[in-house]
Order: structure tokens, then sequence, then C-alpha cells
């Protein structure tokens, strides 16, 4: 069942055995794997069915570190959540992530991969993705290329997939609708969660619409699955029982901040004759999109203190009909729109699009013309200049964090500041990172690599990936960690945290995978102990 | 002022005429004595372009100068690869030679950053030579 609390409709007092706040990947993959295990649950959703400008306004912040970021627009606030604007691509965290590390005491999971591999396995379908298949070996036999022969105790070349990207508005919202066991509230803006007096335990939580509706939820379990940036909010926002807001008796929540480093520099000119192309960002295999990258030996990150890394290669040419620099935001709106009127439907946020469009016409006019002269003149010779494009890790660092500020948003509650820290030291370990991949490249004769990152790193290379993850990490040391290794707020019985906001350490994998995997395991645990 | 008499002009003319023949016949008898110095940086091929002029001239910075050509082209010619390239006469084979040495510095971790490029000290020191030597 899907309602709105708008309509007030809705009973004073809704129950089931699990109330899940947020309808995003985490939210409704959850709310479906609970009601597949026979758990009755609550959804809720603070935004509608599609996108809402007043809704997305309680999005609004501030910006406080590394500006190369944004808090309003980088994630959606409305069913579906951020899958409505996300790009596809998906990898698991490699098992070095969960790793401890001598070199960095706040590294390291509580959980390993080979834990989350059967889950993993399973997320795939959720984001129609291929088989859970990482690895090049996985995929030699099919792939229509080789990999550059690199020496793989330094560099290997690594696997991501794409998924189409899975909105999960368009994708599950007739089975949310169908499910008997879920009943699912728009516009139901969590505002409060309320504790049995002297005790640890959630009593109920309570839910808003901005024209001032509320209703109260109850349920044995709580489950807060609202994006990295909105659960450390919500849960700063809690401070009626507990001063410093909830699970924050350590001044925890909300630090850790993390976020992939976007970074598009260094250049690696191949040698006449080397073949590249298996690294094209067309690849496909059995049916499967493929992006092929290269990354370091996890023993040789361990050994030289660095981050973890996919590089992939994007071509540069020297006629500039071939080069994708028209890729901004006016361009992604245009061609959303066009593939989604070839499809015959209208596309979401239409108005939003199409001002995008408009603003960067000049743009959309270069993709179109550059597209149109590509079709019938195609490059005469393969790129043999290429920048490396990557999603770069930063070390954990508790002072970058989300705090509160003493705006408040119509529905009462403190707005966020983010203080993103983007240091020398995480680009200057990126940099060490592309000197090893250039020489490996160089050991193996294919040519040369000059660096993008200088000794004296230029921290506006970095952008964010809009991979907001860290602000209530999962540690088995409530000294450490927001949430146990059952995602479980530690100092609260039976509240937990679903999404990215409980990444440990952030890797370089793009992190949607790691949220549906993260939250089909957290249902088969709420599924017995809800 | 003197007089500047016909035998002094007959004896200048000789001696320049000596000078001139002894310095011809050391030029020409030089080319068949074997050479401690031969022209390192020409017999490995290393292309006498503004570029690597440049990348030389900012390698020879980075290391605070070098001990000079001759000790660059001993410091080089101590490497194996570098040697037998020194003693073969096919250009091919040669720079087949330089770039296995260059790989066997990368693969060895023997790199160094000049103007961002990620070089092998062989190639790094030849560009230095060049630089050096213009």
């Amino acid at each position: 069942m899907i309602a709105d609390l708008r309509s007030g409709a809705a009973p004073a007092e809704i129950s089931g055995d699990v109330c899940v706040v947020g309808t995003g990947p985490a939210g409704i993959t959850l709310a479906l794997e609970l009601a597949r295990k026979g758990k009755t649950v609550v959804l809720l959703e603070g935004g509608g069915p599609i996108y809402e400008e007043e809704s997305q306004d309680l999005y609004r912040g501030a910006v406080t570190g590394h500006d190369h970021i944004d808090v309003a627009n980088s994630r959606l606030r409305q069913f579906g959540g951020t899958s409505g604007h996300w790009t596809g691509l998906c990898a698991p965290l490699d098992p070095l992530d969960f790793e401890k590390r001598a070199d960095m005491p706040t590294h390291g999971w509580p959980v390993t991969r080979e834990e989350l591999n059967p889950f993993y396995a399973r997320a795939q379908d959720y984001l129609d993705l291929g088989p859970f298949k990482y690895e090049l070996a996985d995929w030699s036999a099919v792939l229509p290329h080789k990999a550059l022969p690199l020496d793989p105790a330094k560099v290997f070349t690594d696997v991501y997939q794409e998924s189409p990207p899975t909105r999960f508005a368009e994708k599950f919202y007739d089975r949310i609708a169908n499910e008997p066991r879920i009943q699912c509230w728009m516009h139901a803006s969590l505002t409060d969660v309320t504790l049995q007096d002297g005790s640890d335990v959630v009593r109920s939580i309570t839910a808003r619409t901005l024209d001032g509706r509320q209703t109260t939820v109850k349920a044995k379990t709580y489950v807060i699955a609202c994006g990295g940036l909105e659960n450390a909010r919500i849960l700063l926002n809690c401070r009626k029982q507990r001063p410093a807001g909830l699970g924050n008796e350590r001044d925890l929540v909300g630090r850790y901040y993390t976020d992939h480093m976007t970074i598009e520099t260094t250049t690696v000119m191949f040698n006449e004759g080397v073949d590249t192309s298996l690294y094209a960002t067309d690849m496909e295999a059995a049916g499967t999109k493929l992006l092929i990258g290269l990354k370091l030996n996890p023993d040789l990150i361990k050994s030289m203190g660095l981050n973890n890394n996919s590089a992939f290669l994007v071509p540069q040419y020297d006629k500039e009909v071939y080069n994708d620099d028209f890729r901004d935001y006016g361009w992604i709106a245009f061609s959303t729109m066009l593939k989604t009127f070839s499809r015959g439907h209208v596309p979401d946020r239409f108005a939003e699009r199409y001002c995008d469009m408009t603003d960067d016409l000049g743009q959309v006019a270069t993709g179109v013309y550059r597209h149109a002269v590509r079709s019938f003149m195609p490059p005469v010779q393969p790129a043999r200049v290429y920048k490396l494009r990557q999603d770069a890790e930063q070390s954990p660092n508790p002072d970058s964090r989300v705090t509160l500020i003493t705006d408040k948003d119509p529905l009462g509650l403190n707005r966020i500041a983010l203080d993103w820290r983007v240091t020398s030291d995480d680009l200057l370990k990126l940099r060490r990172t592309h000197q090893v991949i250039g020489a490996a490249i160089g050991a193996a004769g294919l040519g040369r690599m000059r660096l993008g990152i200088g000794e004296k790193p230029d921290l506006e290379l970095a952008y964010s990936a809009y991979h907001h993850m860290g602000t209530t990490r999962m540690h088995d040391d409530p000294k450490q960690g927001v949430v146990d290794r059952d995602c479980r707020v530690h100092s609260v019985a039976n509240l937990y945290m679903a999404g990215s906001s409980t990444f440990t350490t952030g890797g370089c994998a793009n992190p949607t995978l790691t949220v549906v995997t993260l939250a089909i395991r957290l249902a088969e645990h709420l599924a017995v102990a809800a | 002022m003197g007089k500047f008499t016909r035998r002094a002009l007959l004896g200048s003319v000789g001696v320049v005429a000596i000078g001139a023949l002894a310095y011809g016949g050391s030029r020409v008898a030089c080319r068949y004595v074997p050479r401690n110095h031969p022209d390192f940086f020409s017999l490995i091929d290393v292309p006498d372009a503004p570029v690597v002029r440049r990348i030389g001239a900012l390698a020879l910075d980075r290391a605070g100068g070098a001990g000079g050509l001759d000790a660059l082209a001993a410091a080089l010619a101590e490497r194996p690869l570098i040697r037998e390239a020194l003693a073969t006469d096919c250009p091919t084979t040669r720079k087949g030679l330089v770039q296995d040495a260059c790989a066997a510095d990368f693969a060895e971790e023997r790199t160094v950053v000049v103007d961002g490029w990620v070089l092998s000290e062989t190639e790094a020191a030849l560009c230095a030579g060049r630089a050096l030597s213009a």
C-alpha cells in the first residue's frame, strides 16, 4: 500500500513490526526483504512520488569545508531517493577495505568482505547487474580485448559493472504498492524519535507533513535509511531526551564524513600500437556493461600506506570533436530527456532538466554536433593519450564532519553544515598511486605518464563524487563507531541505521551496491531479531 | 714600429702551415685511435631536440647539477645494458637495449619525476647529457 500523509487518511497511530524511514535503495530493499520474510513494515518517505521543490528544500544546508560539493541537490528527497539520479557504476568494496591497517588506526570494518559476499550476490538483481563477478579472470574468456600486460604484483586490471542505472521509484513503486505487508506513507518526514522513559528503547517516532499533519509510528524496531547526510542530521536533531543527540554520547555522529574525490588528472601517453580497447567506456560482455580500470595490488597499497583507488582511462584526442568535455549538467539533462522521451515517457523533474539544458545550451549544441560528426567520421586512429579519472578514497578523518547549524527547516529541524575535509595527504597518496601505475606502464614498455598532482597538491583538483559516507560509522567499539556490526546504534536497543552513513571507510567503489548489500544483510538480521 | 721583412713573413707562414699540418694530421690519425670517451650521447641515439634538452636541464636542476658530462657518461656506462648498447653498431639493437634499460629502471623503482613526467633514471640521465652537451 502506498498512501499520502497529507490526505488526512492516516490514523493517529500507525504500527508494524519494523518502521523504515527513507525510500532510497537502502529503505526499499530493506522493506521488500523484510516483507518477504513475513514482517509488516511501515515505510516512510519525506518527499512525494516525484520531485517537489518544497520537499527538496528541506535538504538545504551550508558547506563550510572544501567547497566542491553540494548538500541540497546532490541527493533527492522523493520516492526512490537518490537512485533517481545516480549514474549506475557498481563494484563491491575490496577485501582490503574491510581490514584493519597498522598505518591507519581508525581503518577497518567489523565485518569482512567474505561475510558480505552472499549479500553482494543478492544485491546484483536489485540493481539489474550481471553475475556477481568482479575479477578480470571471471570475464576474460568473453571479453573481446586483452588487458594491458602490467606486472600484477604492482598494478592489475579491475572490473566494474554498470547498472542501467536502476531507478528504484520506477522499478519498485508497483511492488511496494501491491505488497500487503508494506504500508508506505509519502510526505511523512521523521521529526522526532521518542525513547521509553528511563530506557534506551525507542517507543515511537513522529512523522509530519509540511502542512502540519502528524502521525505516530510504533514498531518493535526502527531503521533510519535517509542517506549519509540526513541520517546524521536526524540523530543530531533528536535532543529531547539525549541532549547531544541520539547515539551521539561520544560525539561521533556526523564525524568521519568521507566522500570519493573525483579527480581527472595525470596523463598517460601510450606507445603506438598499444591496445587499450578493453578500457573503453562502452565495453560489454555477455550482456553486462562493464567499465575496466587499473588498480594497485592491495599488498602494495598496505606496504606503501596508500588509499584504495581505481583509475579509468579517458581518451584525449587532438581533434576536439572526439573529446567529451561537453558533458556538463546541461548535456546530462538533455541526454536523459532524449532517452526518456524515446521510450515514450515524460522525464521526471522535467522543469529542472529543461532549465539545466537551457542554461548550458552551448555545451548541448557542441555535444550534438560532435556526436553527429563522429557518426560519419569516426576517429582514424585510436587515442594514445589518456587522462586518469577516479573516485579516489580518502583516509578516515574525524574532523571531516556534519554538524547542525542554527538555521531551521520548516519542520523545525536544524539544518546541517558539511565540513568536508580534503587533505594534501589524500592527494599525495593518490600521486604516489599514479607514480606506481606510471612505473608499471614504463616497465612494460607501453608508454609514459605525466603526473597531474604536484608535490604541493592543489586541493582544487578534488570534486565530490556525491558519495556521502561514514557519518554513523560501523565499529565494534562504541568509542570509535556509532553503530555496531549489525548496524544497530550502540546506545539504543532497537534503532538501526541503513545506508552509506554506516560505512567505516569509503574504499573506492561506488557505494550503491554496498548500500543494497548491507540492507539485505540487515533485513536478515531483523527478520530474526525484530 | 719595425719593418716586417720577407724572412719574417715566410717564417710565420711556415709556422702556421706546420701547425695546420700537425693539427690536420693529428685529426686524421686520431680517427684510428681507440677512444676512451666516445661521443656517448650520439651513440645511443637520444635526439638532440629542444624538449629533450629542456627535460635534461630540469633533471639536472632536480639533481642539484651533476658532475659534468664525463661523470654522467661514466655513470651511465656502468649499467650493463647501456654498456652493451655502446658496443653495438646496429641502431635498432641499441634502441632496444636502451629501452630495456629504462624498463628495468621502472621495474626496480629507479624512477625520477621531472616536470611531472615519471621517467626512468636512465632516460633522465640521457636527457641531462643532451642538455650538458648542447
